[in-house]
């Protein structure tokens, strides 16, 4: 095999050596139930790493996230529970604080000069802060008694089996159709299109890789709204990175900051953009943790930002800017859900799986370092 | 002050002779002689590129022996000198333009780095004030050993620099254009301490562009062209015409394939009394420059490095430094606060001097760099970029450039440095802009990718586009432009029709002088 191949492999392969370690130790991660469960996982952590993908292209950094997502569940918390809003509505207003406050760290690292690395450390003992005040400390939970509403839904409601297989069909057809039609306009205008072996290969396991999943799910209680959640994410920051001018952007400022400035690229306003995305990936991964443990406490969403740049960084993003792909971050974010919903199956106690933690974020800015470009 | 030739007798402190450098089998020297004796000042002229730095830095060891021919002698004795260290040990002190001080670290802590006084393990901090304090006020340096570097002026910092290169040990001082950055009365404190270590019976190589300072200040002067060393007179025998004479002397060759140009009527481009410095408060760069510029027209910059061409079009580009004064046009519309994607906008495309600096994403592909000034060209109904257009004008302009690649996926970063230029070219040009403004486009690549260079710039003019062409090979802007301006000290030193030009008359207005 070329090393190219083996490249492309290397994270799959990572992936399935630790799903079989655990499953040899614990039969019952493989179980129906414990999947469903690191799917949600999956979802929380994934959508975090994706937003943190664009902050991470760019060349800079965001440390707040982890207290960002602890105070967006407990603001949409205390108005839900102790101000009795309506969830909607909560949703909406804790994801415009935190579309609001990463627009202002951006403004701040951008118009300010300042380094992204202090002003978003600033903002991680900040927000902490004002999160255990929001909360005063104690524990609120997302829906009063023991009613559900859409906030405590983000975790609970899985779509029912016909309907999860109905929709992969569909989004399975839809990107066949456009990877189809992208072929044939290539080709009409003379262009190179891979070998029709090579696509044809490509649409179907893409094709079985969805629905076996939808399938899987399905045995236990269905797909969770959360995989909704951050297949949407996951496509609309695919579509940005890929196919608009500001994911250009985002690549060309973390490969050269000079030159994306004299391409006339409007290089504050993108990176100003990244931040308030991330806002919003911050805020969606805030609610879905906070209903994924019931309630707001003080210690929702700790460290969750090492867990997200590690995820990035386990799938190919480079820290110095310029390089990553939303594929190879789902792929990091995946090892990262597995190895952490393992190590809480196993029952490691939890000083241990701080170490492994830090572990497994040293090396992967060590295979950063040492593979990166 | 020196011997004179006939009285001299002794032997030379350095002696180099025979030097050639190749540089992948082009002779950045060829067989380059001169002499220094004890207590002389010896300047080295020569324009761009004819060798002047590359014999520094075989003289000063960055350049190690074995990787050159010919002969070092230093006190009559051959040299090989494999570092700057070695250098310094044969007492040589090399002085460059870039200055090595840390900002943030006091005059003394500058002049003592890496060999402070001790005091066992700590450092003698009163000791090394005391000296400090002795040394500035030998140079007539009236400021405190503690003031940070950083507060300094350009003139005082090159000053510390100098300082600090000399220690008892040092018998020839290299001077690499030290006046390039200093003021009139700086330049005069300088040339004075320089005149006060002759005496005291310290060497020197002065390398200047500024051929009044060189007059002023060495005994005998060798010129340099094409990397030979053409002549070595005493500057008292000698006269300013007569050195810019010999510098230039070249046959400009029919290498410029230049056509008829039908120039319009159409200003496209134009400035008046631009006045211009690099932050508010500060003196300005660019003084009084009046241009302008017509469709089909290319009109060349030519001067000194450091005479503010760059500065020129990035303040038209992107509005960088301080507007003093004067006004700029494009289009007929005023030009103030630019920014690069407005004047992409409004038709200005700028291609800068250093192509991986701030030209190229090199880690990104031949197509991503392409396409990456035009995105908004291929983007139509809610943001997306139509990747289909986008690859078909990317391979109309890899081909019309003729870039040698297997495709537009490649990535820039392994491109030899010609087709690296033509990505930025490209980059460039996909923006289809009106007019053009060319920073050293042929810098450092090779005969045949220059040649498409020039062929390209006909083209464009041959469009009805304008082109500013900043050069620093007069050969270059002879064979390409119409009318070339040259900038002295960034002022206008002077500006020339085609048939009115001469080399020399070139070369003198870059040096603030009419011919």
């Amino acid at each position: 095999m070329s090393p190219r191949i083996l490249k492309r492999l290397a994270l799959p392969g990572v992936f399935l050596v630790i799903c079989g370690f655990f499953a040899l130790r614990e039969p019952a991660f493989l179980g129906a139930r414990n999947l469903t469960q690191l799917v949600v996982e999956f979802a929380i952590v994934g959508t975090l790493a994706l937003g943190m993908l664009m902050i991470l292209l760019t060349g800079q950094i965001d440390l707040s996230a982890g207290s960002g997502v602890g105070l967006v569940g407990g603001i949409a918390a205390v108005l839900v529970f102790e101000q009795g809003w309506p969830a909607p509505l909560a949703m909406l207003g804790a994801l415009g604080v935190a579309m609001l406050l990463w627009w202002l760290m951006g403004r701040m690292i951008v118009r300010g000069g300042m380094p992204s690395f202090i002003i978003t450390l600033g903002g991680l003992l900040i927000f902490k802060g004002l999160f255990w005040l929001v909360i005063q400390n104690s524990t609120i939970p997302v829906a009063r008694g023991d009613t559900e509403n859409l906030y405590s839904m983000l975790t609970t409601y899985y779509l029912p089996a016909g309907v999860g297989l109905g929709l992969g069909a569909v989004i399975a057809g839809v990107v066949a159709w456009v990877q189809w039609r992208g072929r044939v306009v290539r080709r009409r205008y003379g262009l190179p299109v891979m070998s029709e072996v090579r696509a044809l290969g490509q649409t179907i396991f893409m094709a079985g890789a969805v629905l076996g999943v939808v399938v899987i799910l399905n045995r236990f209680r269905g797909v969770p709204l959360s995989l909704l959640i951050l297949s949407a994410t996951g496509g609309v920051i695919y579509f940005l990175t890929e196919h608009t001018p500001f994911g250009r952007a985002l690549y060309a400022i973390g490969g050269n900051e000079e030159a994306a400035i004299i391409s006339g690229l409007a290089v504050e306003r993108v990176v100003i953009g990244a931040y308030a995305l991330m806002g919003v990936a911050v805020a969606l991964t805030g609610l879905m943790t906070t209903a994924y443990s019931g309630a707001s406490t003080t210690t929702v969403g700790d460290l969750m930002e090492l867990d997200a740049i590690a995820a990035c960084v386990i799938g190919g993003t480079a820290l110095k800017g310029g390089r990553g792909t939303v594929m190879g971050v789902l792929l990091g974010a995946l090892i990262m859900t597995a190895l952490l919903n393992g190590m809480t199956l196993l029952a490691v106690a939890p000083e241990m799986k701080f170490i492994a933690r830090g572990v497994v974020l040293a090396v992967a800015v060590w295979m950063d370092a040492r593979w990166g470009r | 002050m020196a011997l004179a030739d006939e009285e001299w007798v002794g032997r030379p402190l350095l002696e180099v002779r025979g030097l050639t450098k190749r540089f992948s089998g082009v002779a950045a020297l060829s067989g380059v002689n001169f002499d220094l004796r004890p207590g002389e000042i010896h300047a080295i002229c020569g324009e761009n590129g004819a060798g002047k730095s590359t014999l520094i830095k075989l003289l000063s060891g960055i350049h190690p022996v074995g990787t050159y021919e010919g002969e070092i002698f230093i006190g009559g004795e051959v040299v090989g000198l494999r570092s700057v260290r070695d250098a310094e040990r044969a007492g040589m002190a090399v002085i460059t333009q870039e200055l090595a001080m840390v900002n943030e670290l006091s005059v003394a802590e500058n002049l003592f780095l890496g060999r402070a006084p001790r005091l066992g393990w700590r450092i003698d901090w009163l000791e090394m004030h005391r000296r400090a304090a002795v040394l500035l006020g030998e140079f007539g340096l009236e400021i405190s050993s503690e003031t940070l570097v950083g507060d300094l002026g350009i003139g005082q910092k090159q000053l510390v620099e100098i300082i600090r290169a000399i220690d008892k040990q040092t018998k020839i001082l290299v001077l690499d254009e030290p006046t390039a950055a200093l003021s009139d009365v700086e330049v005069g404190v300088l040339l004075g301490q320089l005149r006060e270590l002759r005496r005291q019976g310290t060497s020197a190589i002065y390398i200047s562009h500024k051929l009044d300072e060189v007059f002023s200040i060495a005994d005998r002067v060798t010129i340099l062209r094409d990397g030979r060393s053409m002549a070595t007179m005493e500057t008292a025998e000698t006269t300013i015409s007569e050195v810019i004479e010999r510098m230039v002397g070249r046959e400009i060759s029919t290498f410029f394939p230049r056509g008829e140009r039908v120039v319009s009527e159409e200003i496209l481009l134009s400035a008046e009394g631009l006045t211009v410095s690099a932050k508010k408060g500060w003196a300005p760069c660019l003084r009084g420059i009046t241009f302008e510029l017509r469709a089909g027209e290319v009109l060349g910059f030519g001067g000194l490095i450091g005479a503010g061409r760059t500065e020129l079009l990035l303040h038209l580009f992107r509005g960088w430094g301080y507007r003093l004064g004067g006004e700029a046009r494009l289009l007929g519309k005023p030009l103030v606060d630019s920014t690069p994607g407005d004047s992409i906008e409004r038709g200005m495309t700028l291609v800068s001097e250093d192509r991986k600096r701030d030209g190229l994403v090199l880690g990104e592909t031949i197509g991503f760099n392409l396409s990456l000034s035009s995105l908004r060209r291929f983007t139509g109904v809610g943001w997306r970029i139509d990747a289909v257009a986008e690859a078909v004008r990317s391979e109309e302009f890899f081909r019309g450039l003729r870039v040698k690649a297997s495709g537009l996926d490649v990535r820039v970063g392994g491109l030899s440095g010609g087709n690296q230029q033509k990505v930025v070219l490209g980059k460039a040009l996909m923006t289809e802009p009106r007019v053009v403004l060319l920073d050293e486009p042929t810098r450092g690549i090779d005969v045949g990718a220059k040649l498409e260079v020039y062929e390209l710039i006909n083209r464009l003019a041959g469009e009805g586009k304008a082109v500013i062409l900043v050069s620093s090979e007069l050969p270059e802007l002879m064979g390409m432009s119409d009318r070339i301006i040259q900038l002295a000290k960034g002022e206008m030193g002077g500006e020339f029709r085609r048939g009115e030009w001469t080399e020399e008359k070139l070369l003198g207005a870059a040096m603030g002088r009419q011919v």
